[in-house]
């Protein structure tokens, strides 16, 4: 019971996921400013961010269905959460395994865009509802690559568990190596998944004011603006299990560094991206995930088919 | 005052996000804050990050002094943004009226419509001017 509570409350769930996820912001904003030749914010800006956030007035629009306006930011941050604890971390076995666990995570990562949608939604505000219509039109566009470029190593490991993938790539060194295509497909998902710039468009801040955001102010908007960020780590902590599992079983010092090494490499990529490219359109994101992502996450699902049936016996 | 509030106070200090709003200026103080957000000036140095919305805003600023037809619209903005908020009028026209005051279709100055917690006169206002406007705002906050 006790050992429960801790593991929920505060490793490795949600004041970890939450000191990790400031961590996180404050390299990819410094990181951006640092590109874009400035100085950027100092180290405990998301902390001051989130601190004033909380503590300022909370409007609810006379419009606005109360209940789900105020439930959605709660659930969009449970579900971010509970997804963390099916990823192993450093170990060959996450906290908590069945057969079956890869798909309930990527399931829970989609809730928060599910939240984001109805938390818009219920805003009743024209440019909420707009983001709220963007960011699930999105939704369609880089599930799937994600979905297919997931199913990959766990096609070539022959198990839908991430603790079993975690067992099977550690004692096949370097069978990693096959999943690269993979790996940057997913990268490309992951962007579309936290809205980050090149597929920003349901909070495209020059067309449509926050999007579905629009109307969340105080608290409830810090709860978002949290889940966001754990969301990256959960999202980039995936990633890292999935398509980078050496140095599984290390003492668990060492071990942890390499976690957390794993997960801001990739969180750099992602802050790298966000940087050099610009804004997409809905319909142009549309066309490049279904004509191009798609068909290359096709092509990594059918080299690890071949791969199966020459190598792994 | 308690370990929570003064850790509030602080971190209010430290990340003021700022609305923009063009209250009737000439375009020119509008350019000079555009500028101050550039990466030349970096305003994100101190937590000063530009929205979109009211309603994310702890800092509105206005340029420009005050038209009848804009003076509806901007108490709503006003009436928009969640406590604690903080009205910071740029240029010269918005502290007083400028040039324009007297004109039949204007106010003299912001705080003649919402209440104003800073002033930063010039015209145009420079980015420099700005940035010190805003750091001397959170500083006599710091004393509250």
């Amino acid at each position: 019971m006790l050992i429960a509570l801790f593991n929920i409350l505060i490793f490795p769930g949600f004041i970890f996921l939450t000191l990790f996820g400031w961590i996180a912001e404050y390299i990819d904003r410094k990181l951006c400013a640092r590109l874009q030749n400035r100085m950027g914010p100092p180290w405990f800006q998301p902390f001051a961010d989130f601190v004033k956030l909380v503590s300022k007035e909370e409007i609810i629009p006379e419009e606005a269905n109360p209940t789900m306006f105020k439930l959605m930011p709660v659930l969009a941050l449970t579900a971010t959460v509970t997804a963390f604890f099916y990823i192993p971390l450093w170990g060959k076995s996450a906290l908590f395994a069945f057969n079956g666990d890869l798909i309930v995570v990527l399931y829970l990562l989609t809730i928060p865009t599910l939240t984001y949608f109805l938390g818009g939604w219920y805003s009743t505000s024209l440019y909420s509802k707009i983001g709220a219509v963007r960011s699930l039109t999105q939704l369609f566009a880089y599930e799937v690559p994600l979905l297919l470029s997931i199913l990959a190593p766990a096609l070539l490991a022959n198990t839908w568990s991430l603790s079993e993938m975690a067992a099977f790539y550690g004692t096949h060194h370097w069978y990693w190596l096959f999943n690269l295509l993979g790996f940057a497909i997913s990268i490309i998902a992951l962007l579309g998944k936290l809205e980050k710039v090149p597929f920003d468009i349901p909070e495209a801040e020059t067309e449509i004011v926050a999007g579905t955001f629009t109307e969340y102010s105080g608290r409830l908007l810090g709860l978002f603006r949290l889940s966001i960020d754990i969301e990256a780590i959960v999202g980039s902590a995936l990633l890292a299990a999935v398509f980078m599992p050496f140095g599984l079983g290390l003492p668990p010092v060492v071990g942890f560094a390499l976690f957390i090494l794993k997960v801001l490499f990739i969180i750099c990529l992602l802050s790298i991206l966000r940087t050099v490219f610009a804004r997409l359109r809905i319909d142009q994101m549309m066309t490049f995930c279904w004509k191009y992502v798609s068909p290359f996450a096709f092509l990594q699902l059918l080299i690890n088919l071949v791969l199966k049936g020459i190598i792994v016996k | 005052m308690g370990l929570i509030q003064k850790t509030v106070n602080w971190a209010r200090l430290k990340s003021p996000w700022v609305l923009h709003f063009n209250t009737g200026a000439c375009n020119a103080c509008d350019i000079e804050i555009i500028a101050a957000l550039t990466p030349r000036y970096d305003l994100e140095r101190f937590g000063v990050v530009l929205k979109g919305t009211p309603r994310h805003a702890d800092v509105l600023l206005c340029s420009g002094p005050v038209t009848k037809q804009i003076k509806c619209r901007l108490q709503r903005i006003y009436d928009q943004m969640p406590e604690p908020k903080f009205v910071v009028a740029v240029g010269t026209c918005s502290c007083s009226g400028g040039v324009f005051d007297g004109c039949y279709n204007v106010e003299s100055g912001i705080d003649q419509a919402i209440p104003v917690s800073a002033y930063i006169p010039g015209c145009p206002a420079s980015p420099k001017a700005i940035i010190d406007g805003v750091v001397k705002l959170l500083s006599s906050l710091e004393t509250k």
